[in-house]
């Protein structure tokens, strides 16, 4: 299969289709769940989808060690391509990697100021034009909506569209009246776009909880495969 | 013999420049010898070894000249390995780090965790190498031990815990109150050879109670009884430093001792540190690779009945002849044993086993594993293998990476031009990734190696050890060519117009290897002996002819796979000869069609520096046709990981440093070989075929 097909079939176009298109520029979107169900998987697909459009994406994390989160990738793309029986597929992934950095912050509680001068200055001084940035394991317990909505003014300056992971409390996995986690919704006003994950006996599922707008608690039909952790059609 | 092993200890000392490791070192190395001295003094005539200060002075110019020095501490004995930190990811830094159990990371007290620390640290990392930190020069101004310690755990990320409390610091530093035993340690004396232990100050008692009270904290993770004899209050110096000991072997305790070795404190101490928490030779597993067996790795057993394992990891050029350092890590040498060296493939038998002193060298007769000893006389190569009879083991991957880089170099004098023989056939010898040649067409001494500074460590180290001045043209960049696709051949080599004629035809295809790290393969696919058996070794022959210099910019060809599968002879005209021709043409025409391109080294780079000068660094390695890959930020620190092409990176120190006002620094080494984008292939082309116009107009 060449590139273009399998971006074509991918299934994040039902994804996009559900949320009426992309994310968007200058949009936030967040997927949440409890820790360990795959919203680091979930993230890096989505990432490594809009590689193979030749889109240029960074990749913010707090915790993990970049070689980790660079097999993350890795793995991912062998998953796609070997599923997809991509043609040259090793030309593809030199092409791809040329697009992706990643920028990792082990300091505890950075501000957001800080974080987006670092982004900045990868993206200005570095000459590296994002089109997406990926931020997996923001705290949203400690951090502030107020650091929301700058990366949110920060995105729209530069026509980024931005997808968070958010953790929720394991024991604690209330949501509103309208499906959002109560830990999210202090900082709801700057989502556009928010999918939940939630396990269920075999699967684990994407619901769309907010589209832009609207709240639904649609089911997207999607869900993790258990193996490979990539998003799959149910 | 088990309980010799465990007495051993082999250790470096690694530090940043100016850190005082030379002087620490030297103190070392005092201090032993006079311990040792005074030792065998009294053991003779009962009467204690006195020295005036001319003495004393002499033995205090005592420097390291050499690999692994000897010392005895108390009933230890402790190999010195000597450890080049400047030079980062060469082969030289590579071996001494390979043998070596145990380093002390040297940091200096205002300092602290300096750019160099964090080289080191990362050696010692790659290396899994358990080591102690002393903190040195408490006597400067603005000294703070402490501060290092949490240095060492910021910047570092180690669990760094103090085992020492200064007393006094900067010019009023008098000693340390040592957390384990709880005493406060004087050090008397000319050059403070004599320990005074005293109880703790009092204005101090707090404070070390509650570092002493940190220490077990930290040090009962690694031992439940501490952990229980802590609670009913009766913690044995023992049982804390066996703690600490464990902790420190799994690397999971970073304990910091303190001191001057300048003024001469601390020092003692740190060696007992030495013995106490750092591992002997024993405690470690080693793997061998199993030459038999596609390089599997084997474990390799610190028994001294074993059949021996050694490694030469250091050549020195002596009095009589070549010294060739080896570390045995299984069984034994002995002198007139016989042992096999696995790359040369030849054996040779031990003249003289040595072992190398301070001042002195000793002969020995009979070294086990774990030791470190010289031996006189025997050619071979550095990071060669020694083993005993019936194994075929290496201790390191007979693979040795491209060279990247090449300089012409020419003698400025005539004495230089003999000197510089000498030096090319030392230094290619010691280290595989040096090569040198005289390039037959320009007449030049052409040296390749991994990257610019591994060169100048070469051109300085011709200047200061041989006396061969060099001038040096301008850096060239090791080029490759390689295949892009699979190309069928099917060539005849005919000569037949009178005379004795020349006949071969073979056919086949070239394709490109998986590998493109290896160099070349050739696969003899014929059936039914269309070419005879004597000429396969022509056609593959012919084809290494045809890899020498590829057709778009005259670099060697790699990563290509031979295969002929027909082919055909003539009973008289076929020839040797006519069959490299007919393989030579074979490959030139398939070539062309095989979609040849032009590949270049890429370098992976890695800068660090202040987070401030982060927008810089992006910047110059993206003006490079970096690829960033990565960039961690650690608060005011930030290590930004990139790809980058090699010819790019000419005089990039400068760059940066006049970018960061000399706050960043970069280390880079060989990563891959890279396809060069289209518009510097073309300008390549282009050049080389101006060139070859020129050489045609001659």
């Amino acid at each position: 299969m060449i590139k273009s097909e399998l971006v074509k079939r991918s299934p994040l176009r039902i994804l996009e289709k559900s949320i009426h298109g992309e994310l968007g520029a200058g949009n936030i979107g967040v997927i949440a769940s409890r820790k360990g169900v795959g919203k680091t998987a979930c993230l890096v697909h989505i990432a490594t989808d809009k590689l193979f459009q030749g889109k240029h994406v960074i990749h913010v994390s707090f915790a993990g060690r970049t070689d980790h989160i660079i097999g993350w990738y890795e793995d991912i793309f062998r998953e796609i391509s070997n599923r997809r029986n991509l043609d040259d597929a090793m030309d593809v992934h030199d092409e791809l990697i040329k697009n992706r950095v990643v920028m990792n912050f082990s300091q505890e509680g950075i501000d957001a100021d800080q974080l987006l001068k670092s982004i900045r200055a990868m993206i200005v001084d570095g000459q590296f034009a994002a089109d997406l940035i990926i931020v997996d394991g923001y705290d949203f317990e400690k951090g502030q909506p107020e650091s929301l909505k700058k990366i949110r003014v920060f995105a729209e300056d530069l026509g980024i569209s931005v997808w968070f992971s958010a953790s929720t409390h394991r024991d604690d996995p209330e949501t509103n009246e309208d499906g959002v986690p109560l830990m999210l919704v202090p900082f709801i006003e700057s989502i556009d776009v928010l999918i939940s994950l939630t396990p269920t006996d075999h699967h684990i599922r994407l619901n769309l909880i907010k589209d832009h707008e609207l709240y639904t608690k649609e089911d997207l039909h999607l869900t993790l495969d258990s193996k490979t952790l990539l998003i799959v059609e149910e | 013999m088990n309980e010799r092993i465990g007495k051993m200890r082999n250790i470096g000392i690694s530090a940043h420049i100016d850190s005082g490791k030379t002087t620490l070192t030297e103190r070392i190395l005092f201090y032993c010898e006079k311990i040792h001295a005074i030792h065998e003094v009294r053991g003779k005539d009962g009467v204690g070894a006195t020295m005036d200060s001319m003495e004393l002075e002499r033995e205090r110019g005592i420097t390291i000249a050499s690999a692994a020095t000897n010392v005895t501490w108390k009933d230890h004995m402790i190999n010195i390995i000597d450890t080049p930190g400047h030079v980062d990811f060469t082969i030289e830094v590579e071996r001494a780090l390979r043998v070596l159990d145990g380093a002390i990371l040297v940091l200096d007290s205002v300092g602290g965790v300096q750019s160099q620390t964090l080289t080191v640290d990362r050696q010692l990392n790659r290396y899994n190498v358990p080591f102690i930190a002393f903190v040195n020069k408490c006597d400067r101004t603005g000294a703070n031990p402490l501060r290092v310690k949490e240095q060492l755990i910021e910047k570092l990320n180690h669990n760094a815990v103090m085992m020492q409390l200064p007393i006094g610091l900067e010019d009023r530093f008098e000693g340390v109150v040592d957390l384990v035993s709880m005493k406060a340690i004087y050090f008397d004396g000319m050059a403070g050879e004599t320990l005074r232990y005293e109880e703790i100050p009092a204005e101090m008692v707090d404070e070390a109670k509650k570092h002493h009270e940190l220490l077990i904290d930290a040090a009962s993770m690694f031992s439940d009884e501490l952990a229980e004899a802590f609670l009913e209050g009766e913690v044995s110096e023992d049982l804390l430093n066996q703690a600490i000991r464990e902790g420190t072997l799994q690397r999971q305790l970073l304990p910091v001792f303190i001191g001057s070795a300048y003024k001469n404190r601390g020092v003692q101490p740190l060696l007992d540190g030495v013995t106490r928490f750092l591992p002997d030779p024993s405690q470690l597993q080693y793997t061998a690779l199993d030459l038999d067996n596609n390089e599997a790795p084997v474990p390799l057993k610190a028994d001294p009945e074993a059949p021996a394992v050694a490694l030469a990891f250091k050549l020195e050029e002596g009095v009589y002849g070549q010294l060739t350092y080896m570390r045995i890590y299984q069984g034994s040498l002995k002198k007139g044993l016989e042992i096999y060296n696995t790359r040369s493939k030849k054996r040779v038998k031990i003249g003289r086993l040595i072992r190398m002193h301070a001042s002195t060298m000793s002969d020995i007769n009979e070294a086990g594993a774990g030791d470190i000893v010289a031996i006189f006389g025997i050619d071979c190569a550095s990071g060669d293998t020694f083993v005993g009879s019936g194994l075929n083991y290496s201790m390191t991957s007979m693979y040795v990476p491209n060279p990247v880089i090449t300089l012409a170099i020419k003698p400025k004098d005539k004495s230089s031009e003999g000197n510089l023989s000498k030096a090319l056939n030392r230094f290619t010898k010691e280290d595989p990734t040096f090569r040198s040649f005289v390039d037959p067409e320009s007449n030049e001494t052409i040296i390749q190696g991994m990257g610019e500074l591994h060169l100048d460590v070469y051109i300085e180290r011709m200047r200061r050890e041989y006396k061969a001045d060099v001038e040096t043209g301008m850096p060239q960049v090791a080029f490759r060519e390689a295949i892009s696709a699979r190309a069928d051949f099917d060539y005849t080599h005919k000569k037949q117009t009178g005379g004795s004629g020349q006949f071969g035809r073979v056919a086949g295809y070239i394709e490109p290897l998986e590998d493109p790290e290896k160099n070349y393969e050739f696969v003899d696919a014929i059936k039914g002996g269309v070419i005879p058996n004597e000429y396969i070794s022509s056609c593959d022959k012919g084809f290494r002819a045809g890899l020498e210099k590829g057709a778009l910019i005259g670099f060697p060809v790699i990563g290509v796979r031979a295969v002929i599968n027909d082919g055909s002879t003539h009973p008289v005209d076929s020839s040797d000869m006519a069959f490299q021709q007919a393989a030579l043409g074979a490959f030139r025409s398939a070539y062309q069609k095989a979609k040849p391109e032009i590949l270049e080294p890429i370098m992976k780079v890695t800068v660090e520096g202040p987070t401030e000068y982060q927008g810089s660094m992006f910047g110059s390695l993206n003006q490079r046709r970096g690829v960033i890959l990565a960039s961690s930020e650690d608060g005011a620190f930030s290590i930004v990981e990139a790809e980058v092409p090699l010819s790019e990176m000419f005089g990039y120190s400068t760059v940066l440093r006049s970018l960061t006002q000399g706050k960043a620094e970069f280390t880079m080494e060989f990563l891959k070989y890279g396809r060069v984008p289209q518009s510097v292939a073309e300008e390549l082309k282009k050049k080389y075929q101006e060139e070859r116009a020129k050489e045609a107009a001659k």
